[in-house]
């Protein structure tokens, strides 16, 4: 399990031409960030052209893993080894952080424009910058220590984003999620003292071998497994989520549903597939939770009255698809067909909810800013006038629904297989009941964008662009299951 | 055994234990900030008996100097003309809502003792020879019992950095100083005295805002989800 995350050592030394790509795609986030906040971009073309080098560097990256196979980068300071890889789940994760950060930040001064921000605003650019920097970051950790840290730069960040409206309703949310948080990193930190103390390292590829099952290896995980699910939302621990949605920003609403939730989960799978290599129980309590999360997020999105509410809500469920893979993902006794199914599957289903969800979000966000109304009812007449925006929304629940051409579709069909063949029956009842959920409340909100009854006479018209950005993300989340075999091929370490 | 305990350490653990219980349960606000300051500076001793000192410089820096200040900030005495209305807690809990926190309490608190005592046999400081291992644990525990119990941020704020205190001194035990251990434990601090100020940045706002009633925890999200 634990070399289909690239933590072994690698063929080539890098060449120094990729410590400079790695250099600009871990810094330069933070600077132009900081630089933004300087001088706030009006427009979005300062913001592309801010963006570029960023995205080449990171593009620059996947050449050079193509070429190469794994990279590693190691330093020391001090007494401390640091190093860093990149294996080809890393490179994909980076490059779905870096476009779906661009398409925020392109999306950020229309919206900031239109909808009067107030003073704040010019703290929004160094936060998505450090935001996008962590989550590069953690991609490439290969210690406990990085993770640590890569972790808590995300949180924060993602906090201070989502206060940044500055109504009550939000700075109290913001409190809860901000408290929550942190007593959830303490509890992952309680859980890396156990670690440190028992087997005195915190590297994970030497931590993979020589950790022994027992009761410190279960202790840790628990702990461990507790802060991280916190943080992702994962279904018990959801409830923050839904309130900090509804009073953020459009952006950081897309940024934090589409990256900031599947970071906790990725480090929580990294993890436990150290310290829980062949567990019977743990990842089994994990899919239950996560059959809960599929009805009880799909109910709360399907009886919600408000637009922010369902799409957060529908993140809750979305994220019950990937819990109830977990035991075959960590579980023991699963052949090794259904395992690599079920890896494909994971990442794919997690990228593809990413960028649809993130395009929905902006979609909801245009609907909501065009409207002026943020409750379903409101949304009465919009498809004879903002047709464009409710196509994007259309489109992006076309991945959450599952169905073809998506990225979602191609993730459930190679899950449907895994489970088939491990005879999962409940399972695959889980996806499918998940399934109808998702098609009954996406086509309630669309039942009132369709009234034609209530006439709406003034629609805020939108930013040139804005609906274009989001529609760039819903067709990058098709592409995702059209070309699904490049991805795919990455992500068993090949190249393609 | 029992003769190779220092004195100072057994004192230093007391002192933590006695000052962390104050700050926690005490109603009045004013007196609980002090009480946070004196802890404060005990952890920093607490470091320096350990024997890392850089810990202690930036324990003093960072949690006394620092959060210290973000606290008295919060009650309106630092900066901004003092205002009284943040002097006592006054929200009360039903009793079977305080009988469930303390179950749940007690539940966190065996299983971190289970976890550190009997799991743990190789650890670097055996609990026996040193009391501020134990201070670790219960100041852990009750910071956790109390941050479930209270509805009031401030109080929850202070709960939550008193968590941090002890799940360093904690992973100080059971991992020895080691550089790794004292970066770890750093990194922490830093992100603890981020989260603070940004929390009594928030506090701040919401006063300014709302008044004291925004101050409860219980009270926002689920009126405006309806």
């Amino acid at each position: 399990m634990i070399w289909r995350f690239g933590l072994f050592d690698s063929t080539f030394t890098p060449l120094a031409t990729t410590h400079w790509a790695l250099l600009t795609v871990l810094c330069l986030p933070l600077l132009m960030g900081l630089l933004a906040a300087l001088f706030p971009p009006k427009r979005a073309w300062p913001v592309l052209l801010a963006s570029a080098p960023i995205v080449a560097a990171g593009l620059m990256l996947l050449f050079a893993f193509n070429d190469a196979g794994l990279l590693r980068w190691q330093w020391a300071v001090a007494d401390i080894q640091l190093s860093l890889r990149l294996n080809g789940l890393s490179v994909l994760l980076l490059l779905t952080t870096q476009w779906i950060g661009v398409a925020a930040a392109l999306y950020t001064p229309g919206y900031l424009r239109l909808s009067d921000p107030g003073p704040m605003a010019r703290w929004l650019w160094p936060l998505m910058g450090t935001l996008i920097s962590a989550l590069s970051l953690m991609w490439l950790a290969t210690d406990l220590l990085t993770l640590y840290v890569a972790l808590e730069l995300m949180g924060l960040a993602a906090v201070g984003m989502l206060l940044l409206s500055g109504k009550a309703a939000a700075l109290k949310a913001g409190m809860r999620y901000l408290l929550l948080a942190l007593v959830g990193s303490l509890t992952y930190l309680l859980g890396v003292a156990l670690i440190l103390g028992h087997w005195g390292r915190l590297d994970l590829q030497g931590l993979a071998e020589i950790i022994e099952p027992g009761p410190v290896a279960w202790f840790a995980a628990a702990l461990v497994g507790a802060g991280l699910a916190l943080k992702a939302a994962l279904f018990p621990l959801h409830a923050w989520l839904s309130p900090v949605h509804e009073n953020a920003w459009t952006p950081v609403s897309a940024l934090h549903a589409g990256l900031v939730i599947k970071a906790s989960l990725f480090m929580l799978v990294l993890l436990w597939s150290i310290l829980l290599p062949d567990a019977f129980y743990a990842p089994r309590v994990i899919a239950w939770l996560g059959m809960l999360a599929i009805v009880w997020g799909g109910l709360l999105a399907w009886r919600t009255d408000s637009l922010k509410t369902l799409v957060a809500s529908s993140t809750v469920a979305q994220l019950g698809y990937l819990m109830v893979i977990f035991p075959l993902l960590l579980g023991a006794d699963v052949a090794p067909l259904p395992r690599a199914l079920a890896w494909e599957g994971f990442w794919l289903q997690l990228m593809g909810h990413a960028f649809a969800k993130a395009a929905m979000f902006m979609a909801a966000g245009n609907l909501i800013l065009a409207t002026g109304e943020s409750t379903l009812k409101g949304l009465a007449g919009t498809s004879r006038r903002l047709p464009l925006s409710l196509l994007v929304f259309g489109i992006a629940s076309i991945t959450l629904m599952g169905l073809p051409p998506s990225a979602g579709f191609t993730a459930k069909w190679l899950l449907f297989e895994a489970m088939i063949i491990t005879q999962q029956w409940w399972a695959v009842a889980a996806l499918l009941v998940g399934t109808l959920l998702t098609a009954a409340y996406i086509f309630r909100m669309f039942r009132y964008s369709f009234d034609e009854s209530a006439p709406r006479q003034r629609y805020q018209p939108l930013a040139p662009g804005m609906d274009l950005i989001a529609l760039t993300l819903a067709l990058a989340a098709f592409a995702l299951g059209l070309f699904a075999h490049y991805p795919l091929g990455l992500m068993h370490g090949g190249g393609v | 055994m029992i003769a190779s305990i220092d004195v100072v350490e057994v004192a230093l653990a007391l002192c933590l234990t006695g000052t962390a219980l104050v700050c926690l349960f005490d109603r009045h606000l004013l007196r609980a900030c002090r009480f946070f300051v004196a802890f404060a500076i005990a952890m920093a001793l607490a470091w320096w008996q350990l024997g890392a000192i850089w810990l202690a410089s930036a324990e003093l820096l960072l949690g006394a100097v620092l959060t210290g200040l973000c606290c008295f900030y919060a009650l309106g005495h630092v900066g901004s003309s003092g205002s009284s209305v943040l002097a006592h807690d006054h929200f009360s809990e039903p009793w079977t809502r305080i009988a469930m926190r303390v179950v749940l309490a007690l539940v966190w608190f065996v299983m971190v003792a289970v976890a550190i005592g009997y799991v743990l046999t190789d650890m670097q400081h055996s609990p026996a020879e040193h009391p501020l291992l134990l201070a670790g644990v219960v100041i852990a525990a009750s910071a956790m019992a109390s941050f479930a119990l209270h509805r009031h941020l401030l109080r929850r704020l202070l709960a939550f950095n008193l968590l941090g205190s002890g799940v360093f001194m904690l992973l100080a035990g059971v991992a020895g100083t080691t550089p790794t251990a004292q970066v770890l434990i750093s990194v922490g601090l830093l992100v603890a005295a981020l989260g603070s100020m940004l929390g009594v940045l928030l506090i701040r706002q919401l006063l300014h805002l709302q008044g004291v009633n925004a101050l409860d925890h219980d009270s926002g999200p689920k009126e405006s989800a309806t």
